[in-house]
């Protein structure tokens, strides 16, 4: 057994407006002097720290939690799992 | 998204030719049940809408009262439960945002909002936690950064909502009377959408709302985004006051096919428009995805050349996009084209009115025996029942619930959720008070005595308040219409409504209808939502403390009415029962003695009885003051016997009233000239709640312990489960 740590990204599905990343974008980014940034999408971040066999199993775990606890909305949401030694 | 083959064919005979794909998807979208109401739409006529009060104008989305001094409040009431069983965030959230906008459209800023909420069973079903606890913070996120004040509302959770959720949201608006938006329009006039772009997400909304939920539909998710809705508020109401609008609409289920077909149909004008000069998210968007999209905070305002100038500059300041989309024309077309190549060419009066249905409806069979009486053991312990009932997920206070919501930002908020109805300030020196409420357990025993019950209910809580009931607002819900036993509970509730509301000569000023809404279990139980607004000329009813020595007075009489019971539902698990039943003179008598009450400021306190009954209603003014109460239940008016029945029995007309020992007699004395009846049954005094009856005890609780659980069981049931 050795500890992962495990991050999962959890952001909005292509085509699904993300207000909060458009607001940040027109109203403070290009208002101020970085004209050449086009696009800010917002994302929440998960981290967890897990006792497992190997990264396989720590990323199959972590999946798991997510989806039986609903931590995102798979309707609207997607999650991206890094695995770290 | 798709026409019934005999709607198919009612068109073609209409238009004499074969429609078009642009125009199909126009018609399917405003011939859903959700836009079209062609289930309900015959029946919905029966409703008095007019008054003294009631100001109606062509094309307005809301209700509008003359409230005096020259102002006048908007109301309007929406649901969008099909969303929100799917992603309960932005679901509620989006509800929020879109019944704003109608009170926007009649030219009045939103300046409170409501919300009525139905879950499944918390205690024991995750998803329905999951569902809830989103739910409330989509209302509170949406409506807290928009910075109106969601004010009040009221929660059931019942088994028929099991993976479903009702999010319904009622909102009120207040201007003057003189900017008032009189929707006309000119040939030549232009047609301008303003707010968000128009993108893929939302397509097919109200089509979706019109159809079964199952299986999770991902377009039909729309995403908020209260900080646009925000600046075109601000926007609209500049232009309001340079006169620059001449027509206005607010683009809700259905999107621009809707918004353009009832605009043109209900000013008798012809529209051209061309969807390339529609500002989109993406690129590539087809002309009919953009008609029927559902992309939220989007508006059209219909202007002239003069005036477009100074609303784009209007525009320009609040960052907002507005595109100059058409124009009107006359005749009575809808002209929809993209560049020069026309994708639909049809007469509005066709597309706004779909063919009204006469539906079927049978008395359903489980209504035969289902005012049964149960039997029930006498409980040796009722502390312990009275006890469970405060944890009651339906009875414990909605504090978690209303304290995420901004309730005072506006400062008219002068008597705050958490009361019998909530009250703001008026600016003509008037208040206006307002309840939402719903009872869907007695709804299910009885429709029709159980709409009756949430409407007199509903205007119980503002009299409760010092206020005269002077509008209502019906939201109906029901499963699926072509089924005629569902069908005939709808027709028995809206039979109820009207009645009441004829013979109170209270005004619908606006509703909303929702049909199909069905689970894996089958139909909602059937589920009316009545808010009342009510006016009050000088003096609010705000609640004073509670002292040692005050009397507790009853007005109305308590009747054998457990059906549908928080007490037979929640503690016996047993569903049917005598529904109450509202006597319409007993409950005229009661009103008006209240308010004269109120009015000569004899009361301290004064609280409805409703769920959970005397027992319950009792306690609950014990717990917000902190004080004890002795009660005898020999001195409360009953037509019923046994002890359980006098204490949690939710028979309608009933009213607590506080006073000062001395105020006594002059209360005794009113009510004896009305000839209502009343009873004093408690004293306050220490720190313990006690009912007695023939000087036995049959509960005595402690008001700390008590109002602990009462305080916390909900959010302790949402937050550890």
């Amino acid at each position: 057994m050795a500890i992962f740590t495990v991050h999962v990204i959890i952001e909005n599905k292509p085509g699904i407006s993300d207000p909060e990343g458009e607001t940040i974008l027109n109203d403070l980014v290009l208002k101020g002097t970085s004209k050449t940034i086009s696009k800010i999408t917002t994302a929440k971040m998960l981290k967890f720290t897990i006792k497992e066999k190997d990264k396989k199993n720590a990323e199959i775990k972590i999946k798991k939690i997510c989806d039986e606890l609903r931590l995102y909305n798979p309707v609207v949401s997607k999650i991206e799992i890094d695995v770290f030694n | 998204m798709s026409l019934e083959p005999q709607e198919l064919s009612y068109l073609k005979s209409k238009i004499g030719r074969e429609p078009s794909s642009t125009e199909l998807q126009i018609v399917a979208a405003e011939w859903s049940e959700h836009c079209s109401y062609k289930s309900s739409k015959k029946h919905l006529k029966m409703l008095p809408m007019t008054g003294p009060l009631v100001i109606s104008e062509k094309g307005y989305d809301s209700g509008v009262l003359d409230v005096g001094g020259g102002y006048v409040i908007t109301a309007h009431i929406e649901s969008h439960n099909h969303p929100s069983a799917i992603e309960p965030y932005g679901g509620a959230a989006t509800g929020v945002g879109g019944v704003i906008r109608d009170i926007l459209s009649a030219g009045t800023r939103p300046i409170a909002i409501f919300d009525g909420l139905r879950f499944g069973n918390i205690e024991k079903d995750k998803h329905a936690r999951w569902l809830f606890k989103n739910a409330v913070s989509g209302i509170a996120d949406y409506g807290n950064c928009l910075g109106i004040p969601t004010i009040g509302g009221e929660v059931e959770f019942d088994d028929c909502y099991s993976n479903y959720a009702l999010v319904d949201v009622a909102a009120l608006g207040f201007g003057k009377k003189e900017n008032l938006i009189k929707n006309h329009a000119n040939k030549g006039d232009l047609l301008i959408l303003m707010g968000g772009p128009t993108g893929r997400d939302g397509i097919g909304g109200s089509q979706f709302a019109s159809d079964l939920l199952e299986s999770e539909d991902r377009s039909a998710v729309q995403i908020p985004d209260p900080f646009i809705e925000k600046l075109i508020i601000e926007a609209i109401l500049e232009a309001r006051n340079h006169k620059l609008i001449n027509a206005l609409k607010d683009l809700g289920g259905g999107g621009l096919s809707c918004a353009v077909s009832e605009t043109a149909d209900s000013l008798g004008i012809g529209i051209e428009m061309d969807v390339e000069k529609v500002h989109t998210k993406e690129k590539g968007m087809n002309p009919e995805e953009i008609m029927i999209s559902e992309s939220q905070e989007r508006m059209l305002v219909i202007t002239n050349k003069q005036k477009l100038k100074k609303l784009q500059v209007i525009c320009k300041k609040y960052n907002i996009i507005c595109s100059v989309i058409g124009r009107v024309t006359s005749g009575n077309k809808m002209h929809v084209k993209k560049g020069k190549k026309t994708f639909a060419d049809i007469s509005t009066e066709i597309v706004a009115n779909a063919k009204l249905l006469d539906r079927p409806s049978k008395i359903p069979t489980y209504l035969k025996n289902i005012q049964k009486e149960k039997k029930i053991a006498t409980i040796p312990n009722i502390s312990k029942t009275l006890m469970k009932l405060f944890s009651s997920p339906n009875i414990a206070s909605k504090i978690w619930i209303y304290s995420q919501f901004d309730h005072e930002v506006g400062i008219r908020t002068v008597i705050k959720p958490g009361q019998d109805a909530s009250v703001l300030r008026l600016d003509n020196g008037k208040f206006l008070s307002a309840k939402i409420d719903g009872n869907p357990k007695h709804c299910f025993i009885n429709p029709r005595e159980g709409a009756i019950g949430c409407f007199e209910e509903a205007c119980r809580n503002v009299i409760c308040t010092g206020a005269k009931p002077i509008g209502m607002l019906d939201h109906l819900q029901f499963g699926n219409p072509q089924d005629p036993e569902i069908f005939w509970t709808f027709l028995e509730t809206l039979k109820g409504l009207t009645d009441f509301a004829n013979y109170f000569q209270i005004p619908c000023i606006g509703g909303k209808v929702s049909l199909y809404n069905e689970t894996s279990k089958g139909p909602i139980k059937p589920t009316p939502l009545i808010g009342v607004l009510g006016l009050i000329e000088k003096n609010p009813q705000i609640s004073q403390k509670v002292e040692p020595g005050d009397c507790l007075v009853i007005i109305g009489t308590t009747k054998n009415e457990l059906g549908g019971s928080e007490y037979y539902e929640y503690i016996h698990k047993f569903i049917g029962g005598n529904c109450p039943k509202v006597d319409f003179s007993e409950s005229k008598k009661n009103m008006k003695t209240v308010l004269e009450l109120i009015n000569k400021k004899y009361l301290k306190v004064v609280h409805d009885c409703a769920k959970g009954g005397l027992a319950i209603a009792a306690s609950e003014i014990c717990m917000t003051n902190q004080i004890g109460c002795n009660i005898s239940l020999d001195k409360v008016p009953h037509k019923t016997q046994e002890p359980e029945r006098v204490l949690f029995s939710e028979s309608h007309s009933r009213y607590l009233l506080v006073l000062k020992q001395k105020n006594l007699s002059k209360v005794k004395s009113i009510m004896k000239k009305n000839k209502v009846s009343f009873g004093v049954i408690g004293k306050f005094s220490g720190k313990k709640i006690q009912f007695n009856k023939e000087k036995k005890s049959l509960a005595d609780v402690s008001v700390d312990k008590a109002e602990k659980i009462w305080l916390n069981s909900l959010r302790e049931m949402v937050l550890v489960g």
